[in-house]
């Protein structure tokens, strides 16, 4: 079976075609600047050779089309033809709470998509043009879509609900319902598997460390608690992002600087963060690079950003009463041993105690807690696109079974 | 692993061959890069293409992009925009006196300043067939006079079907709208393709039939005209007027406010211009704001019109200028 997965996000789309019989990648890359000028399509072909294709790709529909001739095409493609491909799995960022996993996507499915676009304006309708874009190309084939908050729809209205006009909930959806949701059931997963114990009985943190961040307590195979919220912005400081932040603080600054709606979204989606903070760089890499020369505002803003994931962990162990495995992802979880240190350190009281001989340049998939330690701490390199194209060899086989 | 990355055009991999296509609005003409010219420029570059503006010298070439410099550090002050962006931005905005470098332009507009405009017509119809000159056949060429029509200025050239008329709302930088306007003789391709400009800059289009004035040069000029009524009879003064109009009505800025902004000399115009196509008194200049112009009390770039201005363009607080 050979499955393609597609993430079309507003002008990119990335893409990876598996074989599942071994669960490899057969050919990988991505469309940048679509609908721009300059745009390009990257191809990766198996044998590791990198192909751009530089030219106009207009929209989303040419995007998907180039994809397809680029994998059929003698020159540089895996695949003969079209109809070798089984199935196309989406990413699909918000399902809002009408998805708690992932689902064939039919005509009532993309409906209630497309209801969602509300609470996603950036990211549903480019999904949605990906998946439409698939249908006119290869018409009937089987589609998945994969939800960023689905895993996250086990939340209880206790760790979802915010403190404002229960009205507001009604009206317009306002709740929290946390992103990441297909990286976290992928690492937590794929930790037990390794560890050797049961899914559905493990107390579980898992921390997703990229650009973007969040921490999920899953007990018993199911999301419990999650960092972000309604929107990406909530939880931990982030890349460029600031993180939870007293909504006093919002107003204040809207007044004083004389900002609208627009531009405080940019201060604080663009502007803040590890970026804001240090006043360097986004990159981890070269925040550490500054502390180490010295730098006092890159050392801040590290601290604050260990401090912060360490807080997370300690709240979300008081909340699902203690904990089995914590589990590290994500571009700074899977390679920043420094981070992992900063946030590891001095929770040997609550059972954690890492090898930090062992952590602090290791970079591949397996544990770093000491043989002592009650918590097994773990580094789990995130797949996310794996995990889609596993929900839909799951669900188009369970389909054709039928 | 092989290292060198290969490099294909694109146009052979689609499910069916493409013919490579120039792609559009890779770079567009501005003619005259004063408050209009400046923030086309500037939109238009933010959105990933190449600008080439004319003036008239050096001296205004210079101003033009140290004001473009000025309003992309104020959003940069104002957390809108990154350093990065703006170099980006400036990096496409290339300024000449010289015709020959509208070549290759998708897109021309003619944007000359009111205080330059002089024979008016004849000026504009001058501008329009030194950018034909230049430009390819297909190469869209516009106009931003909202009170001359489009169908006159472009009645000479070979290839008239191209021409249209475009207004920018330059007053706000969230007045996302673009006025429309095809002549007699607009082709619906070059219509299309204009509106495919003015969604690439994304700004939503309002189509307009052609008129003087359009839609909003039209409503505004009579509001103003009735505002300054109202005063001149003492039914109310300046502060007061504009308060009604923002807080009763919801408007951003009040009549004389949005005036002082835009610049008083080229409300005159307007009005003189639409009062001449139409000849209804409700469109002639009320003699308060001629009087306004002719003692150079232009708005907020000559620091006095209806208010008063600082050097930095802020308002003098309760310091009306009397008359």
């Amino acid at each position: 079976m050979k499955i393609l997965v597609l993430n079309c996000g507003s002008s990119s789309i990335k893409y990876q075609l598996f074989k599942m019989g071994d669960r490899s990648v057969i050919a990988k890359g991505g469309i940048e600047k679509l609908g721009m000028k300059g745009s390009f399509l990257k191809h990766v072909r198996q044998d590791g050779q990198v192909v751009v294709f530089e030219g106009e790709i207009l929209d989303h529909k040419i995007g998907v089309e180039y994809i397809l001739g680029v994998l059929t095409s003698k020159k540089h493609g895996c695949i003969e033809k079209l109809e070798e491909l089984d199935a196309v799995g989406h990413r699909v960022v918000h399902g809002g709470e009408h998805f708690n996993s992932s689902v064939l996507l039919t005509d009532d499915v993309l409906e209630e998509i497309t209801k969602c676009i509300d609470i996603a304006p950036l990211h549903n309708p480019p999904n949605l043009k990906g998946i439409q874009a698939m249908e006119e190309l290869i018409p009937g084939i089987p589609q998945v879509g994969v939800f960023d908050t689905a895993f996250h729809q086990t939340m209880e209205p206790k760790a979802y609900m915010y403190g404002i006009p229960y009205a507001l909930y009604k009206k317009y959806g306002i709740r929290r319902y946390g992103f990441h949701g297909t990286s976290h059931r992928y690492v937590t997963k794929r930790a037990c598997e390794l560890l050797g114990v049961d899914y559905n009985t493990q107390k579980i943190i898992s921390c997703h460390l990229g650009n973007g961040a969040s921490v999920t307590a899953v007990k018993n195979g199911k999301s419990f608690d999650t960092s972000m919220g309604f929107t990406p912005i909530e939880g931990l400081v982030m890349g460029t992002r600031c993180g939870d932040l007293d909504v006093g603080v919002v107003q204040y600054i809207m007044e004083k600087e004389e900002i609208g709606i627009r531009s405080s979204n940019t201060l604080f989606n663009k502007h803040a963060g590890m970026l804001g903070i240090s006043g360097i760089s986004s990159d981890m890499r070269e925040i550490e690079m500054a502390k180490a020369n010295g730098n006092e505002r890159a050392k801040l803003a590290l601290d604050i950003y260990n401090y912060k994931v360490k807080k997370y962990i300690g709240s979300y162990i008081a909340a699902i009463g203690g904990l089995d495995i914590l589990v590290f992802t994500g571009g700074i979880g899977e390679n920043a041993g420094t981070t992992r240190e900063g946030v590891c350190s001095e929770l040997d009281c609550l059972g954690i105690s890492l090898d930090y001989e062992k952590n602090i340049s290791f970079r591949s998939e397996g544990l770093i807690s000491t043989p002592e330690s009650k918590v097994k701490i773990m580094v789990v390199p995130t797949d996310e696109e794996l995990m889609i194209a596993l929900d839909t060899e799951e669900i188009v086989f369970a389909k054709k079974k039928l | 692993m092989p290292s060198e990355v290969i490099y294909e055009p694109i146009e052979k991999f689609g499910l069916v061959e493409k013919k490579r296509s120039k792609s559009l609005f890779s770079k567009i003409g501005i003619i005259g890069c004063g408050l209009v010219g400046q923030n086309i420029a500037r939109v238009a570059s933010f959105y990933g293409i190449e600008v080439v503006f004319i003036e008239v010298n050096e001296d205004k070439i210079r101003e033009a992009y140290r004001n473009i410099e000025k309003i992309l550090d104020e959003r940069i002050e104002h957390w809108g925009m990154t350093s990065g962006d703006k170099r980006a931005i400036l990096s496409r905005i290339k300024g000449t006196l010289d015709y020959q470098n509208l070549k290759g332009c998708d897109f021309v507009i003619e944007a000359i300043r009111a205080v330059d405009r002089g024979g008016k017509i004849k000026e504009r119809k001058e501008i329009f067939h030194k950018i034909e000159e230049v430009v390819d056949k297909d190469c869209i060429i516009a106009t931003h006079s909202t009170t001359i029509v489009i169908t006159e200025i472009s009645s000479d050239l070979k290839n008239r079907e191209r021409c249209v008329s475009l207004h920018f709302f330059v007053n706000h930088q969230e007045a996302r709208i673009v006025e429309v306007v095809r002549g007699l003789y607009t082709t619906d391709e070059s219509y299309q393709k204009v509106c495919k400009f003015v969604t690439l800059i994304n700004r939503k289009i309002i189509p307009v039939q052609e008129s003087a004035g359009l839609v909003s040069v039209r409503i505004f000029v009579v509001l103003l005209n009735e505002s300054c009524e109202i005063l001149m009879e003492g039914i109310s003064n300046i502060e007061d007027i504009d308060r009604t109009m923002k807080i009763g009505f919801g408007m951003r800025l009040g009549p004389f406010e949005l005036a002082d902004k835009m610049g008083l000399d080229k409300i005159l115009r307007w009005m003189d211009n639409i009062y001449n196509e139409f000849g209804d008194i409700r469109y002639k200049p009320n003699p308060y704001l001629r009087k306004l112009v002719r003692a150079k009390h232009l708005g907020i770039e000559a620091g006095v019109g209806f208010y008063k201005y600082d050097e930095k363009g802020n308002r003098i607080v309760s310091e009306i200028v009397k008359c």
